[in-house]
């Protein structure tokens, strides 16, 4: 089992996320109209990248935008989350072990251990308020369906299991093997589910962004929007 | 001289005075009489509610109401339409002063008779942004002479006999004249007063003019009265001329009042109707409150009479 | 459904129809009929098919139910924060719901969809600032709306709105000589006290193009003669269109496409016909965003702009004043506390909100001028906007919408509130007749001219 889990599948589930996300990108892409959205994409390509560039920029910065001025704790958590659900996954030591080993790849730089650490509790506590978030929050709560559960499990996962591997609790190989799983898991399912959020956040607020940046306001002067 | 007598009316007690004169100023001057109504202000933006003049409720405009509302009209006035056969009755929706407007230049009268204001006691929401009352804009654009009935007391219950001119020499004020000499000559017994007051209400002014100097612009204005007016007499010769010195308005209302006017005829001379001025007044609007008969002003818009 | 009745999906298209539905006092009979309307499912699944992609789609699908939406929406502020008022739950259970039962829905949920549409959004696009994702759901208001309006399921003011647009090419049954006919009415009830005005009607090659909203003809005309005393005063070489003079679009909140196209077409045969260098329209917020931001999609303009380049008449002052065209006396500058009303559609979206604080630093004097909280483009709807003012079966929901602009004004201690848009202004006029705060409130056009110097050529003689 584990031999399949640490050759093939990985193999197969990079795959499937790789060429599953550029195919939701390429699908996005193709599927936005000019005259049904309302926009002038190619009329205007710098006010186009003016407007999308600052609907990136600003909304990736924590306290950039008066939205997230307004929901500080909000903020802080989704930082926290995102940061080591980003990091951790690409820069995890063990991580670059397995693609030097099966890819021949490796980034320049790794996480320290300390980091790593910090990084996974981040998530793991961040994880933990998003789901009391929707527990309690009568607005968060009233939105909130089986599937948002399903996916915090799906990011969390490989965390949770991660950390009983990283801390060698309980028995080894198992969690091993949920580790390899739940990682797995997420792969092949990020491009079919919300996860795709990963790329498809960006496009939304390109889109977003060129909106106001050739349509409302963007190329006037002084008037672009001010998240 | 008046063929056409439009007669704008809330439709309740506060006009009826105004009707009184209305109606008999038009079987004076055997003229047809147009009541006009407006019954609804626009509200709720673009929808098709209006909020109802009389009962402050908000209804939906349709024909139905509009039929309805002009049938309540014809009730109301029952008597005096009996009498009275040259009328017609219309309605319409909008803010009170651009429809009367509206209504005058499409059909062109010869007079415009307003009843007492009723603004002072309305306070609803749509008066806050108009600049001025009904009363002001109205005598302000209207394409003829506009008589005010202001109060019950200011209505009269004889005939007309004694009329008051009241002038500023202004241009405006030879088109009163003209009006003021053809209702008096064409009245039997009709009397023509004349008058002018002199403004020393400035109290700097009034310091600063000895009495010497109030004297002789008193006398300078019998002079001007003499020329430009009297010599237009044509013969008649029920007249009279005074002038007077004090706060203009309340020298023409106590002159009315020893002259026992039945009617006065004054310019309207504001340029622009001042909402910061609009509960005060100008002469004009005081005279109109306080007289105890009818006004007519007269705008810069009205033409003179074919001689 | 039959012809004859009055609740369908058939848009209004004759003046007999127009007069038909007007007639049905508060659309009683209207109403009633949409009880048993019928969802014609293929054609509502269809359209979807063919005009919701990508944009649309992925805003539904990566919506991350985080609930971040609710604290920017007014209404579900002023709804002691209603659960079912947070934005991204009024999108998902009604467009939402609709692409998941692939179109398959019936008359109830169409009742709820329509409450959902006009009642509980107007389409303010405040949302769409506050979304991580970027998920503008006031954009997906506007789409559900057409889908309803196709539907026949729309509030009957919006119906008639939109059979005006179609019959009359304007929000209210005015014609063109209406227009004209006031117009030469106002220069000359006003020319005694301006020398020299004059609506110059047609003109070809002109610097400006004045377009207006409809109702100034029927009920407020002072607004004409106002505009052009100042285009006088500033010297402008400005026309009217006998053709194509109306710039709003009611057809625009109720959803119907095919009638904005209409609308902003006859608007841009006059742009095209007589040449302006520039066209500026009235004081009205939807109208801009109908004609100059949203128009040229409708009528197919690849570039997304007008035939002539669009200001709206706040651009226009501000450039005055600025250049000197118009020069304010400094001793009639407004002298009380004063706030300004930032219409959503074009100070969120269309970014003019720098234009009106600099023309508030014009006209008041310094020292007087608070801002509300929030303001610019983060700033609320009056509570008026997207049709609510108009709308009389959702009355009660609008008179609730207003308390958050009462608030906002209270709190800066202005007895003055400058509003540059139509639908603010009647907001704002409903609020005071509501709740009774004391305040007054303007348009730009009669405080500018209690303060501008008239030219000396200008002025009366005697």
């Amino acid at each position: 089992m584990q031999d399949i889990l640490t050759g093939p599948m990985i193999w197969l589930s990079l795959s499937v996320f790789v060429f599953g996300m550029l195919a939701r990108i390429i699908f996005y892409i193709r599927g936005l109209d000019w005259k049904l959205d309302r926009v002038a994409y190619r009329a205007h390509p710098k006010a186009g990248m003016k407007g999308a560039a600052r609907s990136i920029i600003y909304w990736l910065l924590p306290f950039a935008t008066k939205s997230w001025r307004k929901q500080p704790v909000m903020t802080v958590v989704f930082f926290m989350f995102h940061l080591g659900a980003i990091l951790v996954p690409l820069f995890l030591l063990a991580h670059n072990m397995i693609l030097k080993e099966m890819f021949d790849l490796s980034f320049p730089v790794t996480l320290h251990m300390c980091l790593a650490d910090l990084l996974s509790w981040g998530v793991i506590i961040s994880g933990i308020v998003l789901i009391l978030r929707r527990i309690s929050l009568p607005e968060v709560r009233i939105l909130t369906t089986t599937y948002d559960y399903f996916i915090l499990f799906l990011a969390l996962a490989p965390f949770v299991t991660g950390l009983f591997v990283r801390y060698e609790l309980g028995d080894y190989q198992f969690w091993y093997t949920m580790h390899l799983l739940s990682g797995a898991l997420f792969l092949l399912l990020a491009p079919f589910t919300k996860l795709s959020h990963i790329v498809l956040f960006f496009m939304s607020r390109t889109q977003l962004g060129m909106d106001f940046g050739i349509k409302r306001g963007g190329m006037k002067e002084g008037a672009s929007m001010a998240w | 001289m008046f063929k056409k007598i439009l007669f704008a009316t809330s439709a309740t007690p506060a006009g009826d005075h105004a009707a009184r004169v209305a109606f008999e100023l038009a079987s004076r001057f055997d003229a047809h009489v147009c009541i006009f109504h407006v019954l609804g202000v626009p509200s709720r933006g673009f929808s098709q509610t209006v909020v109802d003049v009389r009962t402050g409720e908000n209804v939906v405009l349709d024909d139905d109401y509009k039929s309805w509302v002009k049938e309540e009209i014809q009730t109301y006035y029952e008597n005096q339409l009996k009498d009275h056969q040259a009328s017609d009755v219309s309605v319409n929706v909008g803010f009170p002063h651009r429809e009367i407007l509206r209504y005058a230049r499409e059909n062109k009268p010869d007079l415009i008779v307003l009843g007492g204001s009723t603004d002072e006691n309305d306070d609803s929401v749509y008066k806050r942004h108009i600049a001025g009352t009904t009363i002001q804009r109205i005598t302000k654009s209207a394409p003829c002479p506009v008589l005010i009935v202001s109060r019950p007391a200011a209505s009269f219950w004889g005939g007309i006999s004694s009329i008051v001119f009241g002038t500023d020499f202004s241009k405006a004020s030879d088109v009163s004249f003209q009006y003021a000499y053809k209702i008096a000559s064409s009245i039997n017994d009709g009397e023509l007063h004349m008058f002018h007051a002199v403004d020393i209400s400035n109290i700097h002014s009034s310091l600063a003019m000895s009495q010497d100097k109030i004297e002789e612009t008193l006398r300078m204005a019998r002079n001007k009265m003499r020329s430009k007016y009297v010599s237009h007499l044509n013969g008649f010769k029920n007249y009279s001329i005074d002038v007077w010195e004090g706060l203009p308005y309340v020298e023409i209302v106590k002159y009315a009042r020893e002259k026992q006017a039945d009617l006065i005829i004054m310019s309207h001379q504001a340029k622009e109707v001042d909402e910061d001025n609009a509960r005060l007044g100008s002469n004009m609007e005081q005279v109109i409150m306080r007289a105890t008969c009818p006004v007519i002003s007269i705008n810069r818009h009205t033409s003179g009479l074919a001689e | 459904m039959s012809e004859e009745t009055l609740c369908n999906r058939q848009p209004i298209q004759t003046e007999e129809s127009l007069k038909r539905l007007l007639k049905d006092s508060g659309g009683a009979q209207y109403y009633k009929e949409m009880q048993s309307l019928d969802v014609d499912q293929e054609l509502l699944w269809s359209t979807i098919q063919k005009t919701c992609k990508s944009r649309i789609r992925t805003w539904l699908e990566i919506c991350a139910h985080c609930g971040m939406c609710a604290e920017s929406c007014f209404l579900y502020l002023i709804n002691d924060r209603d659960p079912t008022q947070v934005p991204a739950y009024k999108i998902q259970s009604t467009l939402g719901e609709i692409i998941k039962r692939k179109g398959k829905v019936d008359n109830d949920f169409m009742h709820m969809a329509m409450r959902t549409a006009w009642a509980k959004c107007t389409c303010c696009n405040r949302c769409g600032l506050y979304c991580p994702n970027g998920i503008d759901m006031g954009i997906m208001m506007g789409y559900l709306r057409g889908l309803l309006y196709a539907q026949g399921f729309v509030p009957w003011e919006m119906k008639i709105g939109a059979g005006m647009h179609r019959v009359y090419h304007a929000q209210m049954d005015v014609t063109n000589e209406d227009f004209v006919e006031t117009c030469e009415w106002m220069a000359e009830e006003y020319e005694e006290d301006y020398v020299g005005l004059h609506f110059p009607v047609d003109k070809e090659n002109a610097d400006i193009l004045y377009t207006i909203n409809a109702r100034e003809v029927k009920h407020y005309p002072e607004d004409l003669a106002e505009a052009a005393i100042l285009f006088h005063i500033a010297g402008e070489d400005w026309t009217i269109t006998s053709e194509g003079w109306e710039q709003t679009s009611l057809a625009m909140f109720a959803g119907d496409w095919e009638a904005c196209k209409i609308q902003v077409e006859s608007v841009y045969d006059a742009m095209e016909r007589l040449k302006p260098k520039r066209m500026i329209g009235t004081e009205c917020g939807h109208a801009h965003r109908a004609t100059v931001i949203e128009g040229p999609y409708w009528a197919g303009r690849e570039n997304g702009l007008p035939p002539v380049k669009c200001m709206h008449y706040v651009e226009w002052v501000a450039e005055a004043l600025r250049e000197g065209k118009l020069s304010i006396d400094p001793e009639k500058r407004i002298k009380e506390p004063v706030t300004l009303q930032d219409s959503c559609n074009y100070v969120r979206n269309h970014g003019l909100k720098k234009i009106t604080r600099e023309i508030m630093s014009y006209m008041v004097e310094p020292g007087y001028f608070i801002d509300m909280s929030p303001n610019e483009e983060h700033n609320y709807c009056c509570g008026g906007g997207g049709g609510f003012n108009g709308i009389g079966l959702y009355r009660k929901e609008r008179n609730q919408a207003l308390i958050t602009k009462r608030d906002q004004i209270l709190k800066t201690g202005a007895k003055l509130v400058i509003a540059p848009c139509h639908n603010c202004w009647d907001a704002i006029r409903d609020l005071e007749e509501e709740y009774k705060i004391g305040i007054r409130w303007s348009f730009l056009k009669p405080l500018l001219l209690k303060m501008v110097k008239v030219p000396e050529h200008m002025k009366p003689k005697d």
